[in-house]
């Protein structure tokens, strides 16, 4: 098996990353629960967030070839950090979305649509 | 047959596991294991920056969501599904339609990130260079120190850079990190005021909430 | 003071006092008193003062010339006053004056039209007595056959009067004759107005109608008759005028002055005569005067008997001097067929008021006869005894109709004993019109009531032409001879009718009363004028025949031998006529055709001795021609009015038919165009901001649909449009030059 002779690559992450991501978007498109939905935006995050980390690594690369270094790895803190403070923020809006429904599903408010 | 690598071992562990609790979340129906598995799922994330070299930014990951984040989910889920656990199903055509994104999605993704031979991967000759930043002239070995001092303005990385293009990209990230700060505080105080309970809700149809139900956010 | 300056000044006053009644009237007649019976006041005051004023003019010109028994015959002529009060414009030699020219003649109508309108408006008291309150005509039905009710027209009747009174008396004393024309329209005016003045009457706002329109074919004739004066002379001005046809250089003998040619002059003549035919209602325009009857009593009497019609036969004599001989034959033509015509028809009409009307036409044609064959004076005084007796007999007609309730003789019958002053004062103006009197007997000379000696004057004059002109001249006498004798007839018939004999109509006669004082009062004053209009004042030579004779025309003494076109005809002197041998015979005829006359009615009507309808049927076809007035009216009716009537019918066809078809059509195209328009607008302009518009909402409401609601579905396309995108960025984006 070459992969698991062969050195690890960005795209390796990369992929993972979208698969992670697009876990993250499916879960968003099918739960009706808010709490999946929630559930969705972390794993899309955190697809997200593997990529900024693999692209500023500098192990997963060809010498001599510059990333973003650093960058990648700021970047993902302020990820983690925003994701947490957006966490505490959907969930207070879920809770009073469940105060106002009396439910957690989200096909219930539609009160918006045209 | 070579030297098993380990690196890539580790690798296809975490990443299995990652991507296979993910589809788990996405395929569980009921909330709570949905957020076992999304728990399960961060955790090789975090391992999966371990590999990438960022050692700081997996404890991160493991402390913050895997401790944090997820234990609001659970506060979550425990707070609004009283009763008995009521599935929410999704109907089928949604679901088709979902997969039908996702995979054109993931398509469009996997050759965006298999197209770049750059990101192939490091050639044979050059694994032995586990760590090509180290070096004697850096201030500080580890990713947390050179992290602390971009956050304080210093960019450690791009001192040395000889490439004056590259070298002028960026500086330090202080104040985005005082913004962020500021706007963590507000974004809790939101929260805190829109999770705080009502005495009364406006409105037919909606359930009065009852006193219990008036739990502050933990934070 | 000098009289060339008072007495246009009296005059002038005397003229402007009834257009300041009128004036007042006009503003405040229905303010004055109940129904406005004051204005009958104002007016009658009015033309009082006036009438005052003009005897005071008189007195004042009898101080300078007074009348000699030597000045008779053109011996003393006085000089005319003219001249010019108001210049209203100049258009180069064109001057348009309010000017004045006095003579005796213009003294002496003043006085006449002053006296006899005085008269009358004290006599239109009682008469018009009924329009005070609200009057129900039955004459005038309603189109439900109930009679109508208006309101009384009291105030206007004398505030018409007054305009009347001022009109009249400013075409006498007008200066010059665009002032004249301007005042004859005036009065024609005016007797529009009255004719017309039970309006609601249909057949009295058609004689109102047909006098206008017939007055308007003479003054057509009078308008040629001013051009050709004004293209010839220059002016308008009588002096002027007269200076310039007779210089004083030639003896005042008619000669054509330059710029003037002799059928010019003719023109003119015949053209200002065409006026006076129209006004004085002579052949062939007479059918006017008759309707005209269709007026209150009063307005016939005043307008259409004294004053206004006989304003053509004044014209006639003030602008005698520019006639020539062949214009004068013209008017003795005319007026001869005219007093005949008037007379025969008057002898068969049985209204009483027609037949004073054609009485009028016949004595009217007398005057015109007079005037054409140049018997000026016996013109001009049949004019005036005319004007007073003939008023009176209008007047005792009024009373009688205003008594009766009827203008019918055969219903009339035996009024004499109920209306004793009214049979009296008519059974004078009778006399007066047919000349009674005692004619010269040996030594004598012949004495009798006005009417005698004009007439007297007229015959002489006659048998004087037909000496003078043995070919044709004897027509014109014989011809007034018979007239002079069908007037004794007819008038003696109509007081017979009326007055003698048993009533024949039991209700109108117990109706009938004794007018009030206020119409008796003029009767008795004017039958003392039809007595001694014609008179001298007792053993004084002052009287209307050497007043007139001072007016004569200078140069118009002496006869004329013939015109330029007509060589033949001789205009023989007027003095020559009161020769002895001649006016005797003129009288003793006269005298035996009116007796005839006389006689003639007393058998048919007064004793009853023949039986008229024995004479209708033995003349029948005359009879029929006279009872239908010579078929003038059908004759016009076929002549002129049925082509006009078919021509407009015409016209309104082509109007209807063709303009109107061309002006509808245009509309309809126009509207047609407009429908296309308004189809285009619809279907193509409309139709795409609709469609648009109607595009545009459904793609609203189509897109509406994708706004769900759902959270996932958001999702779902925000994941599409992801890969959308990604697919969009592989197949265009070029990583070489985007990168740089």
């Amino acid at each position: 098996m070459s992969l698991f002779t062969e050195p690890i690559g960005l795209s390796h992450f990369l992929v993972v990353g979208a698969v992670l991501f697009v876990c993250g978007v499916i879960c968003m498109a099918t739960k009706r629960n808010v709490l999946g939905v929630l559930m969705g935006i972390e794993l899309v995050l955190n697809g997200a967030n593997l990529n900024f980390v693999a692209f500023g690594s500098s192990v997963l690369r060809p010498a001599g070839t510059e990333g973003i270094g650093m960058d990648g790895q700021m970047i993902a803190l302020f990820v983690i950090v925003l994701a947490a403070a957006e966490a505490a923020v959907a969930l207070a809006i879920a809770l009073s979305y469940y105060h106002a429904h009396a439910t957690v599903d989200v096909d219930r408010g539609d009160e918006l649509k045209g | 047959m070579d030297a098993i690598n380990w690196h890539g071992c580790f690798f296809l562990l975490f990443a299995a596991v990652a991507c296979g609790f993910a589809v788990a979340v996405v395929v569980a129906g009921n909330i709570v294991r949905m957020a076992c598995c999304l728990v399960v799922s961060l955790a090789a994330v975090a391992g999966l920056f371990f590999l990438a070299g960022a050692e700081f930014l997996g404890a991160a990951q493991l402390m913050v969501y895997v401790g944090g984040t997820m234990v609001l989910l659970i506060f979550g889920v425990m707070l609004t599904a009283r009763g008995p656990l009521v599935s929410m199903k999704t109907g089928g055509g949604q679901w088709v339609l979902a997969l039908v994104i996702g995979v054109a999605l993931f398509a469009v993704l996997l050759q965006a990130a298999t197209s770049s031979s750059a990101w192939d991967g490091p050639r044979e000759n050059n694994l032995v260079r586990h760590d090509p930043v180290q070096s004697e002239e850096s201030v500080t070995q580890d990713a947390a120190g050179q992290l602390g001092l971009g956050l304080l303005g210093v960019r450690e990385d791009k001192i040395r850079q000889e490439n004056k293009v590259l070298r002028g990209g960026m500086s330090g990230y202080l104040l985005a990190f005082e913004i962020i700060s500021v706007h963590l505080v507000v974004v809790l105080v939101g929260a805190a005021y829109l999770a705080r309970a009502r005495r009364r809700v406006q409105g037919s149809g909606v359930r009065t909430p009852s006193p219990e139900s008036r739990t502050p956010i933990p934070e | 003071m000098d009289i060339n300056s008072i007495i246009p000044l009296l005059l002038a006053l005397a003229w402007l006092l009834p257009l300041g009644s009128f004036a007042l009237i006009f503003l405040f007649g229905p303010r004055m008193g109940r129904a406005g019976r004051y204005s009958a006041y104002l007016a009658t005051g009015a033309i009082v003062v006036s009438c005052v004023l003009s005897f005071a003019a008189l007195g004042f010109w009898l101080t300078e010339h007074y009348p000699h028994a030597a000045a008779g015959h053109g011996g003393h002529v006085a000089q005319p006053i003219s001249g010019e009060w108001y210049t209203l414009a100049e258009f180069g030699r064109l001057r348009l004056t309010i000017g004045y020219y006095i003579d005796s003649l213009t003294l002496a109508m003043f006085c006449m039209v002053t006296l006899v309108a005085s008269c009358i408006h004290v006599y239109s008291f009682g008469y018009m007595h009924e329009e005070l309150s609200d009057v129900t005509d039955p004459l005038a039905p309603l189109s439900n056959g109930q009679p109508l009710r208006r309101r009384g027209r009291y105030c206007r009747f004398f505030q018409y009067f007054s305009l009347f009174c001022f009109s009249m008396l400013g075409l006498v004393v007008a200066g010059n004759l665009a002032m004249v024309f301007v005042f004859w329209e005036l009065v024609g005016i005016c007797s529009y107005l009255l004719i017309g003045f039970y309006r609601e009457r249909r057949s009295a706002s058609n004689a109102g109608n047909k006098a206008f329109i017939v007055n308007r074919v003479g003054d057509f004739g009078m308008i040629v008759g001013l051009m050709a004066i004004w293209t010839g002379l220059g002016t308008f001005s009588f002096a002027e005028i007269f200076s310039q046809v007779r210089p004083i250089a030639a003896g005042h003998q008619l000669q054509t002055p330059e710029g003037l040619s002799y059928g010019l002059l003719v023109l003119a003549g015949l053209g200002i005569f065409c006026g006076c035919v129209g006004k004085s209602a002579q052949f062939p325009l007479h059918v006017w005067l008759p309707d005209a009857m269709e007026g209150p009593t009063p307005v016939s009497a005043l307008i259409h008997a004294a004053t206004m019609v006989a304003a053509g036969v004044y014209l006639v004599g003030r602008f005698f001097p520019v006639f020539t001989p062949e214009v004068l034959l013209v008017i003795a033509v005319v007026g001869c067929i005219t007093l005949f015509l008037a007379a025969t028809i008057a002898i068969t009409a049985t209204d009483i008021k027609r037949v004073l009307a054609y009485s009028t036409v016949s004595q009217l044609g007398f005057m015109m006869l007079a005037l054409g064959l140049g018997g000026w004076l016996a013109g001009m005084l049949h004019l005036f005894t005319h004007a007073c007796f003939k008023s009176l007999l209008f007047l005792c007609s009024g009373s009688v109709i205003h008594a009766c309730g009827t203008n019918e003789m055969p219903e009339m019958g035996g009024l004499r004993r109920k209306m004793p002053i009214t049979s009296i004062t008519m059974l004078i103006g009778c006399l007066a019109i047919a000349g009674a009197g005692i004619p010269t007997l040996i030594g004598m000379s012949g004495f009798g009531l006005s009417g005698f000696h004009s007439k007297d004057y007229i015959m002489a004059q006659g048998l004087l032409f037909s000496t003078a002109n043995p070919g044709f001249g004897p027509i014109f006498f014989y011809a007034a001879l018979i007239g002079a004798g069908m007037t004794s007839f007819y008038m003696f018939r109509l007081w017979y009718m009326t007055f003698a004999g048993r009533p024949r109509d039991e209700h109108v006669h117990s109706h009938a009363h004794e007018s009030p004082l206020s119409m008796t009062g003029p009767l008795m004053v004017l039958a003392v004028l039809a007595v001694v209009a014609a008179w001298n004042l007792p053993f004084t030579e002052l009287g209307l025949k050497p007043l007139l004779e001072q007016a004569r025309p200078v140069g118009t003494v002496e006869g004329v031998a013939g015109g330029m076109l007509l060589p033949n005809v001789a205009m023989p002197a007027e003095h020559l006529a009161h020769e002895y041998a001649n006016s005797v015979k003129a009288e003793w005829s006269a005298f035996a055709v009116a007796l005839l006359g006389f006689l003639l009615a007393t058998a048919f009507y007064g004793l009853r001795k023949l039986d008229p309808a024995d004479a209708r049927r033995t003349f029948s076809p005359l009879y029929k021609l006279f009872v239908h007035k010579w078929w003038f009216d059908e004759l016009y009716a076929l002549l002129l009015i049925r082509p006009v009537l078919r021509i407009s019918n015409w016209v309104e066809a082509i109007d209807k038919r063709v303009i109107d078809w061309l002006a509808d059509n245009s509309a309809r195209a126009v509207a047609a165009v407009a429908r296309l328009d308004d189809w285009i607008d619809r279907i193509f302009v409309d139709n795409t901001v609709n469609l648009l518009a109607r595009w545009t909402y459904s793609t609203g409401l189509w897109l509406r649909r994708l706004q769900t609601g759902n959270v996932r579905q958001y999702v779902m396309w925000l994941g599409a449009g992801l890969v959308g995108l990604f697919v969009l960025m592989n197949l265009y984006w070029n990583y070489a030059t985007a990168g740089g």
